[in-house]
């Protein structure tokens, strides 16, 4: 039971990263119809110029806003001179884009930073505390109350003030928000401002865990994608939920089924993106595409 | 009078398609103003264009200026509120969220309150349903929130594309009894868009009759209403 409890408590925390994660792959999902391929890497790059500014002596806890800041421009910026340009364009075309993003940023990270794994500085320390009768690090205690708080934010922000109602507006019904004076395209370049933030937050929590490196997010954008496809790829609420059941769910799998071990896990999670396609493509929070002809 | 919005000989189309050959119409403040006329003779065009849904040529001029290559979301903040064909309800979103949108840009927070008692008691059905989902309202219910949200907006000019479409005759007459009341409040004009002509003709004060992307008759609407050929051959009762 103890140790059912720690498994869960420690899958709650990687489900925190991915849903991270999967929070911005929704936000984009939903202003532009697809997911951002290139999300893993902006969060990869991101947790990189985390890494510069606290290698260069800042504190912690201002290098991890300050960097949100940072993530936030950078992800309107590359919404306004590369996507904007092919808005319009078939889905393949944005497809093909996101993923040549993908790899022009992937490939900048080696060419400025190298290869070499970095060891990532985590502001909590791995001593453990007794709680519910098992034994947490303040480790994984700080990265779901740090993914908590960022989830709550983003939830308040969309949904209790007027530019989230904008933005919401913008995303899902872009002709008839222009009409009530929306600036529909701000609005979309804002949502991928909003998406890297949240990424970076999944890349700077992961990072101490896994070490930095640019193919760092690789593995956790695939765990990002089980959590959206179960969450319903359309809902914010979903993602988080999804996020926490597949960090959970992959923790437990590890930890007690002796053919998934460690190296099974990624499986899991493809075996839930496969399992949810197949049998319940909406998702948990989806609702079911009607198309009216 | 100086007209509140004009076309001169417009020109639009989709692609290659044209469908707007030279319409030209007037209507100066707090006017009502019909747009009748057969399936594709370019109504809802007409309006689109208006507000820059649709790529056009000629000259669009309100209040004094020109719409030429102004963004829809500038041109609909200088006052004219579209409700478009579909009536363009955000149906991901709650009616208050619907209505929320429609005067989120006032700053004149008093009187913001005042227009939300008057749309609820125009339309009392929309204060019970507030924090349910758009979704979930009945058509007729759907054309209150859009003219309740047009309302909030507080438009010079009020854009109405088939207000009556799909819905039943009763409902009908009371939507357009409050329209009517609105455009004596508040001296909002409106340009309304309708298939059916003998209830437009009624509340309007003057009509143009489109065809195949032209002005084929305009006059007051009790001349159109008078003359028995117009009637028959264009309006169809």
């Amino acid at each position: 039971m103890q140790e059912l409890t720690q498994q869960i408590l420690s899958g709650l925390a990687t489900g925190g990263i991915f849903a991270s994660l999967a929070l911005a792959l929704v936000l984009i999902y939903n202003a532009m119809g697809l997911v951002n391929f290139a999300q893993g890497e902006m969060a990869m790059f991101s947790t990189f110029i985390a890494f510069t500014l606290i290698d260069r002596g800042m504190s912690y806890w201002i290098a991890f806003p300050l960097t949100l800041v940072i993530a936030f421009v950078a992800g309107v910026v590359v919404q306004r001179v590369v996507i904007r340009p092919v808005e319009r364009a078939p889905v393949l075309t944005l497809v093909i884009v996101t993923l040549g993003l993908a790899t022009l940023v992937n490939g900048l990270a080696g060419f400025i930073y190298g290869y070499v794994p970095r060891s990532f500085p985590s502001p909590f320390s791995v001593q453990t505390v007794k709680i519910l009768g098992a034994y947490a690090s303040y480790q994984d205690l700080g990265v779901i109350a740090v993914s908590g708080v960022v989830l709550l934010a983003i939830y308040v922000l969309l949904q209790r003030t007027t530019i989230g109602l904008t933005m919401r507006a913008a995303a899902h019904h872009p002709e008839a928000s222009r009409l009530l004076g929306v600036r529909v395209s701000w609005m979309l370049a804002l949502g991928w401002g909003l998406a890297a933030a949240v990424g970076a937050v999944s890349g700077i929590m992961v990072a101490p865990i896994l070490s930095l490196e640019p193919n760092m997010m690789q593995t956790i954008i695939i765990y990002a994608f089980a959590a959206a496809v179960l969450g319903g790829i359309e809902s914010p609420v979903g993602a988080v939920v999804g996020g926490l059941v597949v960090g959970v769910t992959v923790n437990l799998a590890g930890a007690y089924l002796p053919f998934v071990g460690g190296d099974l896990q990624l499986a899991v999670a493809l075996a839930i993106i496969v399992g949810v396609l197949i049998l319940k493509p909406n998702g948990l929070f989806g609702r079911a595409a009607v198309r009216r002809v | 009078m100086a007209a509140l919005l004009e076309l001169e000989d417009v020109h639009a189309g989709y692609g290659q398609t044209s469908v707007l050959h030279g319409v030209s119409l007037s209507i100066s403040d707090g006017q009502v103003v019909s747009l009748l006329g057969a399936n594709g003779a370019g109504k809802t065009t007409t309006l689109r264009a208006i507000t820059g849904g649709v790529h056009w040529t000629g000259d669009i001029r309100f209040a004094g200026r020109s719409l030429r290559r102004m963004h829809t979301e500038d041109l609909v903040r200088r006052g004219i509120a579209h409700v478009p064909e579909g009536r363009g309800i955000l149906t991901e979103l709650t009616v208050d969220e619907n209505l929320k949108l429609g005067c989120y840009l006032r700053r004149d927070r008093a009187a913001v309150r005042a227009d939300y008692q008057r749309v609820f008691e125009y339309f009392p059905v929309l204060r019970d349903r507030r924090r349910l989902s758009a979704s979930t309202l009945s058509g007729g219910e759907q054309q209150m929130l859009a003219i309740a949200r047009a309302l909030l907006m507080r438009p010079k000019l009020m854009l109405l594309d088939e207000p009556s479409l799909g819905l039943a005759p009763l409902v009908v007459r009371a939507i357009f009894e409050i329209i009517r009341t609105i455009n004596q409040t508040d001296r909002v004009a409106v340009l309304l868009v309708e298939q059916n002509a003998r209830i437009a003709l009624e509340m309007s004060s003057h009509a143009y009759v489109l065809e195949v992307g032209h002005v084929a008759i305009n006059g007051t609407s009790s001349e159109l209403q008078g003359n028995e050929s117009v009637r028959r051959s264009y309006l169809g009762y």
